[in-house]
């Protein structure tokens, strides 16, 4: 089963195809699928982000006494 | 000599004074003005509080000196009044701070100078956080008003953050060390949280005391993970925020130091991908122009041989008709057709005639 990618791999990935376009490994033949790409991307971490909570929990450790 | 029953030795009254003030103060609270302050055998600390009419020495052991202490300063000493076999009464004390707003300043000053000048705020010695930390953990009282506001912004602002929440008192005399404890519960786990939050809302100057507090700002500083530190407003500056990695104004600034607005980082997505869209067009664009500009080099190349083999043809045509007999002809020479022999006949071709004539004398030339 293929892992789901985390928000963060997502965000490196868009930095990743940001770059190639500025790198001298740009192709014009190959730009558009990267831009696609990319704007998939953009959208799912719309949508991860937006569905995201965060987990705030309560240590039950108590710090009055040693 | 009086007739009293209770007839008692040193030790037994020494004993017993001690007992009744025990059971009559099990603690005392007292303020006054520090004088004779001194430390001895760098172990003990002594020192007298007074006030105008009266004076009381107090006694405590270094370790539980939790901030400079000077001659002049007001205290507050909650203290065991005590009085030892040498016959000295005193106050042993168990917890202390400066009283009035003077004293506060002054023992925070002291501290302040005492800590850096063991380079304990050098900007050398900070960390970064993590842009996006995944797991964090805060310290602070789960009923003030800057912890909820600390976690409504991180919610408004991010997700996924899985976030561990010691509580503890941030005002008070068990504050310090309740914060310590958690300081270390925290930096004893087997993993550790990426970032360590104490986080405190506004207050009096007396309020916030508990982050001047020695031995806290000690275990800040010595904190493995890094530490974000946002106690009461803008213009409180505190010495655990002065020791902590990251300084954050408030508990509201303190969540957004620590995680980014995930609106912010839809819309920089977006922007990012249409740019790369933009980018592709441009390409496209310089493609073609340069593509057109390499055609027309080529036609122009072209244009060039083409214009070299015309102006070569040209001399060559001219070249040929000025060898084209018709044209010498036409510049008044003749063609003769036949043997150069003595009564011969030869045919004589001009530009507009021919005619025969007959060969009357030859001679060599």
């Amino acid at each position: 089963m293929v892992k789901d990618k985390t928000v963060q791999e997502k965000l490196s990935e868009l930095s990743e195809l940001v770059a190639w376009f500025q790198s001298p490994a740009f192709k014009l033949e190959a730009a558009f699928d990267k831009f696609k790409q990319a704007e998939t991307l953009a959208e799912e971490i719309e949508k991860d982000l937006t569905k995201l909570k965060n987990d705030i929990k309560v240590v039950k450790k108590k710090f009055d006494t040693e | 000599m009086e007739n009293n029953p209770l007839q008692l030795t040193v030790s037994e009254f020494v004993a017993l004074t001690n007992q009744t003030l025990e059971y009559a103060y099990p603690t005392a609270t007292v303020i006054g003005e520090v004088t004779e302050f001194r430390i001895s055998q760098g172990k003990w600390v002594s020192f007298k509080l007074k006030d105008a009419e009266a004076v009381v020495g107090c006694f405590l052991v270094l370790s539980q000196l939790r901030m400079p202490i000077e001659d002049g300063m007001k205290l507050m000493v909650v203290a065991n009044p005590r009085l030892n076999n040498k016959g000295f009464f005193s106050l042993n004390v168990r917890a202390m701070k400066p009283v009035g707003e003077g004293s506060i300043k002054k023992g925070f000053e002291l501290l302040k100078a005492k800590l850096e000048a063991e380079g304990l705020f050098a900007p050398e010695r900070k960390r970064r956080l993590p842009r996006v930390p995944q797991r964090v953990a805060v310290i602070s009282s789960t009923e003030a008003a800057g912890y909820i506001d600390f976690i409504k912004i991180i919610n408004e602002r991010w997700g996924g953050l899985a976030v561990d929440v010691a509580h503890t008192q941030v005002q008070g005399v068990p504050a310090p060390d309740q914060m310590i404890r958690a300081i270390r519960y925290f930096n004893s786990l087997e993993v550790l949280p990426e970032v360590l939050v104490i986080v405190r809302g506004g207050g009096s100057a007396e309020d916030l005391m508990a982050f001047n507090d020695e031995p806290l700002a000690r275990a800040i500083a010595e904190s493995r993970i890094p530490t974000l530190v946002g106690v009461g407003h803008e213009v409180d500056h505190t010495l655990a925020d002065m020791v902590a990695d990251v300084r954050a104004a408030t508990p509201t600034n303190a969540a957004e130091i620590l995680v980014p607005d995930r609106n912010e980082i839809i819309r920089s997505a977006h922007q990012q991908a249409k740019s790369l869209g933009y980018q592709v067009v441009q390409a496209i664009d310089e493609y073609s122009v340069r593509t057109k500009e390499q055609l027309n080099a080529a036609f122009r190349r072209i244009q060039e041989k083409l214009d070299e083999h015309f102006e070569r043809l040209a001399t060559l045509r001219l070249a040929t008709a000025q060898l084209n007999p018709e044209n010498i002809l036409k510049r008044g020479y003749a063609f003769l057709r036949g043997e150069v022999a003595l009564g011969a006949t030869v045919e004589i071709e001009t530009a507009t005639e021919i005619a025969e004539a007959e060969v009357k004398n030859v001679r060599k030339k």
